[in-house]
């Protein structure tokens, strides 16, 4: 069983007058094939003007895990990260980091991806922005 | 095999590889050598290599200087064809061609080519023929426009020729998408049987060469083709195994291979589908190998199977554990057990290991809940039906203790003789399954 926080990032493309990304993180417990727990989930919601950077990705994951309570490896999908290889984001990071690999873990981000997806939605229907514009 | 059968026999050929920049040398090394592996598979004779670390080159893939460099490479050594490991554009295959005067294919089309010549079965034809068609639908109006490039009148001159050659490649796909169909709908029918029948199915899954058909045949005591090369199982194969009272079905099948492409994927479903829908998938590494390796051949296996199986439990065999002294096996688990669910050390070629491989299958084979012929001993009073008349009643089976509802009639006498009947269990479960069976009556 190993600890690890799965992390994902929706609505990185340009809306009517900007980037309206919301950054989900779950804390879990996972197995090589399987999501063992899930023990806490964080969201963090970011409005950018301009297309967001590798820097700026970072800083969002980065602000989102620190509401975390819990320990664990940073994992993301690698396209998050603009397909670097692992040893760049990996020295961004202050939290020890890695790319999705085994089932257990693509199971993990696909959790965090419903989130995130789910909350954006949410968000854009409540603020009134229609995707799209 | 024999070599002289290979079509690509003794073909000189120069590889190619553009490595990203940035990227890990090591990793990079070791997919040049899955392309001189597969290079091989095809029965190519690689005579030259060119790699080049940079960003893609729209018009070249490779740089135009590095790619004048091979030109002059394939006239030096005369070959009849350069293969890239990256894949190509149309527009960057006849920009290469043009230059190097020779055939140029990519990573891709190799693979088409080793399956189209281990392809036997009609099935797998058709599989090969839509991979083919899936690869080119999206290059056909650049390949028309390229080949017509001289004779054309004007703009958008040739547009009816490009259309036509792209709604003849839709509607070969469409028939032969309809005629897998049909297979899979057959392939589905019998996996209902067999589970039916009370039949696990098991399936080997694994990176391609990594052992699969070496343990299915000391699974099932068979003698199936299995060699050193990548790819020398493309058609499935189905034995039954022995798991100490329980039976089951294990499937030998196609290997993966890094960056397989959803087109191939979709062309191969109906093949794929024998993993994705098992009950157990036995996901075999090669474990001698180098720990980078076997963990970028375990994460591309994981990459394939983790949408399309739903729960499924996944036993890792970490084949060829004979190759290595117990303390190294032992670093080796620890490097990789992130990427190895449930796993068990076995040579295929020795047999050690192979007793608690199957103890481990039995740990995990699904509980025996579907309907299954009832034996004789649950023949009980009420279920009895009178002669010549059609009864309902209730029973329960002695190993699944679910219950059925019993419609009985008699059957012919001719066939199944005195004292036997003939009738159908079916499940109360909404939409269960009915199960033909024939039972004897005391009279």
């Amino acid at each position: 069983m190993w600890d690890i926080i799965a992390v994902d990032i929706s609505g990185r493309h340009r809306i009517k007058d900007g980037y309206y990304m919301v950054c989900a993180a779950a804390a879990l417990k996972i197995s090589a094939s399987h999501i063992e727990k899930i023990k806490q989930v964080k969201i963090q919601p970011r409005w950018l003007q301009e297309a967001p950077r590798l820097v700026d990705i970072v800083q969002l994951i980065e602000d989102t895990v620190a509401q975390i309570e819990f320990k664990g490896t940073i994992v993301t999908e690698k396209g998050d990260m603009y397909n670097e290889p692992q040893w760049v984001p990996d020295s961004m990071f202050t939290l020890a980091f890695k790319y999705q690999e085994s089932i257990g873990e693509r199971r993990a981000i696909e959790l965090a991806h419903h989130i995130s997806l789910s909350t954006r939605n949410l968000l854009l229907t409540e603020l009134n922005i229609e995707a799209g514009q | 095999m024999n070599p002289e059968k290979q079509p690509g026999n003794g073909t000189k050929v120069i590889l190619v590889k553009r490595d990203a920049p940035r990227s890990e040398g090591g990793r990079n090394a070791n997919l040049f050598e899955e392309l001189r592996e597969l290079a091989k598979a095809a029965g190519y004779r690689s005579v030259g290599e060119v790699t080049q670390t940079r960003f893609p080159d729209r018009k070249y893939q490779l740089g135009r200087g590095k790619v004048e460099e091979l030109a002059e490479l394939v006239e030096i050594t005369g070959v009849e064809k350069v293969i890239f490991y990256n894949k190509l554009s149309t527009t960057q295959i006849y920009n290469i061609s043009e230059l190097c005067r020779c055939r140029v294919i990519d990573k891709f089309q190799l693979i088409l080519e080793i399956f189209a010549k281990r392809a036997t079965t009609h099935r797998s034809k058709l599989q090969v023929e839509l991979a083919k068609l899936k690869y080119e639908l999206p290059r056909a109006r650049a390949v028309v426009s390229i080949l017509k490039k001289e004779e054309k009148p004007g703009f958008m001159g040739l547009g009816g020729y490009e259309d036509s050659y792209e709604q003849d490649l839709k509607k070969r796909i469409t028939r032969i998408e309809s005629e897998l169909e049909t297979a899979e709908k057959d392939d589905e029918s019998l996996r209902v049987y067999r589970r039916r029948q009370g039949l696990s199915l098991i399936s080997l899954a694994g990176y391609t060469n990594a052992g699969k058909s070496t343990l299915f045949n000391t699974l099932v005591d068979e003698e199936s083709e299995a060699m050193n090369m990548l790819f020398t199982t493309l058609v499935p194969m189905t034995r039954a195994l022995d798991l100490g009272g329980r039976k089951a079905l294990l499937t030998d099948t196609v290997g993966f291979i890094e960056e397989l492409p959803h087109w191939m994927v979709d062309a191969f479903k109906s093949t794929l589908d024998g993993i994705f829908l098992s009950d157990i998938i036995l996901l075999v590494a090669d474990v001698s190998e180098k720990p980078e390796i076997v963990h970028q051949k375990l994460a591309t296996c994981h990459d394939t199977l983790w949408d399309r199986i739903n729960g499924v439990p996944v036993i890792t065999v970490l084949n060829k554990a004979d190759r290595l002294d117990p303390e190294e096996l032992e670093t080796r688990l620890e490097q990789i057990k992130y990427l190895a669910p449930n796993p068990i050390l076995v040579s295929a070629k020795n047999g050690t290991g192979i007793p608690e491989l199957k103890a481990e299958i039995f740990r995990h084979l699904p509980p025996p809940g579907r309907p299954v012929p009832l034996p004789s001993p649950i023949r009980p009073k009420g279920c009895l039906p009178s002669p010549g008349s059609m009864r309902k009643a209730s029973c329960t089976t002695w190993n699944t203790g679910k219950k059925f509802l019993w419609i009985m009639k008699q059957g012919p006498r001719s066939s199944a003789g005195p004292g036997i009947w003939s009738g159908t269990l079916r499940n109360e479960m909404p939409g269960g399954s009915r199960l033909r069976v024939s039972v004897s009556v005391e009279m």
